[in-house]
């Protein structure tokens, strides 16, 4: 009976140290796992193709970024990762009421020929800029200070739910980047939606920012009129930014004309006179009194900052309401883009852009 | 005696057809220039709404094509006559507005006017930019030449020091410059005659048409300078005061040809060259047949670069290049004997 007795109590003190065992050792071994699992995640090598199509690597977690161009800053910004940027182009601190966080950032340059020096000395994780410039040299330069060129443009509207999720997965902030991708494509859903409805499209003419130079296929201009529910009279052309004559403009007799102006710092200036007169200047062009959209008064001037970039979808609403004020009554382009400065920006809504 | 007077009057013949023919050829582009274009407008059409009427036709020949055509004259019989007069008071072939860095210093008013307006610069902004522009560097040149010891060839070592000055500030700005105002300046430099209208036409006319008749009356003068200053002024010619006011009035008319329409390259250098290959260095002739090349090269060019590629328009200052290169190598390879 005793031997019994020992026996039970020696299993138990087993039993016991067992649970206390494995108390200790769990939390070890899962611990262990754990952080294997994170150091894993640590050194996660993310894999996509850039705005050129390369198949690119950016070891994750990125701590600093340089960035070069204001649309990808801006689209930073959007997803609330500015925190992460250590260097900026030098037009940034032009625009200080439009970067007030970020105008004090260290500038490396232009956006075109950067400063390499100045970036391997800021020690960025990664740089980004357009898809062609700068060119292949900023590769050749940055590698040998292993930092990875990332080129990804943010200007081309239907690339840029791809561009702000790799973005999103790079800096980790994947929530935020789904926020923007969600409110930009609810927007642009909603007027290609509705634009099925129809099948009129007016014959636009679109001059981008030099005079008497249309935006042809492969522009930004030619994509937004187009998205918009405009028909480009310089759609099957060759290049993208020819030179027409007037007397071609004249001929095709557009319903609608579209000008893009670029306005240095258009977030600072009050009041939409340098739009004006703009506008005033194509209306009492030589014999354009014969086009069907200056008799009509359908010519309109918009500023850089909503024509191409992480904000076209801003200027793809006013187009649509332009070419199309039956069915977009009630889209207010204005709204929106006071929405997306005060939201995703941060920054009150101010300056003039359209007229 | 009566044969030197005999070969004389028949060589002055021969350079007179020749004027003559160049003047129909003008005449010819300029019809072919004026009945062209993408509306259907035809050659009926096109002469019945120059004589009169109204409409669309009638806007489209005096308001599109009338100043496209003019301006494309101006602009080339301007740079031709500017290019003939640099070469003549500078006694080098390679003179012209661009070895002067005239047309370095306009293109760089225009890419100050298009970086420094905030957005809004219209052509008047950038024409009178580059008007100044042109004028400082031809007085800095005056400068020089003011100079006693100033030869032609300290001139032209001048200009073209400040050629590439001003395409150093030129690429600075552009450097610095955002995506919209690069573009803007390439453009620029590209040349067009798209923009100008009765406006700019009257601006660019005085500049050209002004200062022609005091430069052609100097015919003799630089004919005479042509076997160097010294039989010049004992000939007497006041060499100093020809090649002050030359090269003001030059500088004048080649401001006038480029700021309205951008860099046109290549047709003050080559006219003068083409012209004196056939007539010779008589400038009784070689002015107002250089200014007709000129005119021809760029009327051609224009009429080239809007059809051949039609509706997109190849930039005039490219299309000069084109014709005008190959027409000279040919011309130049040739030419069996110096004509210079």
């Amino acid at each position: 009976m005793r031997n019994d007795f020992q026996i039970l109590n020696t299993l138990v003190k087993y039993v016991v140290a067992a649970g206390v065992l494995l108390l200790v050792v769990c939390p070890i071994l899962f611990g262990g796992l754990t952080a294997y699992a994170l150091q894993r995640q640590a050194d996660e090598i993310i894999t996509f193709k850039d705005a050129n199509g390369r198949s690119i690597d950016v070891r994750l977690p990125v701590k600093g970024i340089v960035v070069l161009t204001s649309d990808a800053l801006e689209a930073i910004r959007a997803i609330k990762a500015e925190g992460l940027v250590k260097g900026v182009n030098s037009g940034i601190s032009k625009d200080p009421l439009f970067w007030p966080e970020l105008k004090n950032r260290p500038s490396v340059g232009s956006w075109r020929n950067p400063n390499y020096e100045l970036i391997a000395e800021l020690n960025p994780d990664i740089v980004i800029g357009y898809a062609g410039r700068p060119g292949p040299v900023m590769e050749r330069k940055l590698s040998s200070f292993g930092i990875q060129v990332v080129r990804l443009d943010f200007y081309k509207i239907l690339a840029l739910k791809r561009e702000v999720e790799i973005l999103g997965q790079i800096l980790n902030r994947e929530k935020e980047a789904g926020e923007l991708i969600d409110w930009y494509h609810k927007r642009l859903d909603l007027i290609q939606k509705r634009l099925q409805q129809i099948r009129y499209r007016p014959h636009v003419y679109v001059e981008s920012y030099s005079k008497y130079h249309t935006t042809g296929p492969c522009s930004g201009g030619n994509e937004m009129c187009v998205l918009a529910g405009g028909c480009n009279i310089a759609e099957g052309f060759s290049i993208p930014y020819p030179e027409v004559t007037p007397e071609w403009v004249l001929v095709k007799n557009p319903q609608v004309i579209i000008k893009a102006a670029a306005i240095t710092n258009a977030y600072a200036v009050t009041g939409s006179g340098p739009l004006k007169e703009i506008r005033k200047d194509i209306m009492a062009r030589p014999a354009w009194d014969h086009i069907r959209a200056v008799q009509e008064g359908k010519v309109y001037v918009m500023e850089s900052s909503i024509w191409t970039g992480p904000r076209a979808i801003i200027g793809v609403s006013y187009m649509a309401r332009w070419f199309h004020p039956d069915i977009f009554r009630d889209l207010d382009p204005e709204g929106l883009h006071r929405e997306y400065l005060e939201r995703f920006q941060g920054i009150e809504y101010r300056g003039a852009f359209v007229d | 005696m009566e044969d030197i007077s005999k070969q004389f009057k028949g060589l002055t013949r021969r350079k007179l057809t020749f004027l003559v023919l160049l003047v129909a050829g003008l005449f010819c582009v300029a019809f072919v220039a004026l009945t062209l274009g993408p509306a259907s407008v035809g050659f009926k059409g096109s002469f019945e709404a120059l004589l009169g009427g109204s409409g669309t036709a009638h806007a489209i020949i005096w308001k599109l094509r009338l100043p496209r055509m003019v301006m494309a004259i101006l602009a080339g019989s301007g740079l031709a006559l500017a290019g003939t007069v640099f070469q003549a008071i500078l006694r080098n072939p390679l003179a012209s507005p661009y070895t002067l860095g005239i047309a370095s210093s306009a293109g760089f008013g225009a890419v100050t006017a298009i970086v420094f307006s905030a957005g809004f610069c219209s052509e008047y902004h950038i024409a009178g930019s580059a008007f100044i522009f042109a004028l400082i560097s031809s007085f800095f040149i005056l400068g020089i030449a003011k100079l006693k010891s100033a030869t032609p060839e300290t001139m032209i070592l001048a200009g073209i020091a400040i050629m590439f000055f001003f395409s150093s500030l030129s690429s600075l700005f552009q450097y610095m410059g955002t995506m919209e105002e690069v573009q803007e300046i390439v453009f620029w430099f590209f040349g067009s005659l798209s923009k100008v209208g009765w406006g700019e036409i009257s601006m660019a006319g005085a500049m050209i048409l002004l200062p022609a008749p005091i430069l052609l009356k100097w015919s003799w003068d630089f004919n005479l300078l042509a076997g160097g200053d010294d039989s010049a002024k004992a000939l007497g010619v006041n060499v100093e005061s020809i090649r002050r006011y030359g090269i003001v009035l030059a500088s004048l008319v080649t401001a006038g040809a480029i700021c309205f329409t951008g860099v046109i390259g290549f047709v003050g250098l080559v006219s003068p060259h083409i012209t004196r290959m056939v007539i010779g260095s008589d400038h009784r002739f070689l002015l107002p047949s250089s200014m007709l090349i000129g005119a021809i090269l760029v009327l051609s060019a224009d009429i080239v670069g809007r059809t051949l590629w039609a509706p997109q328009v190849i930039p005039i200052g490219i299309v000069t290049s084109f014709i005008g290169v190959p027409f000279f190598l040919y011309l130049l390879m040739k030419r069996q004997r110096d004509y210079w």
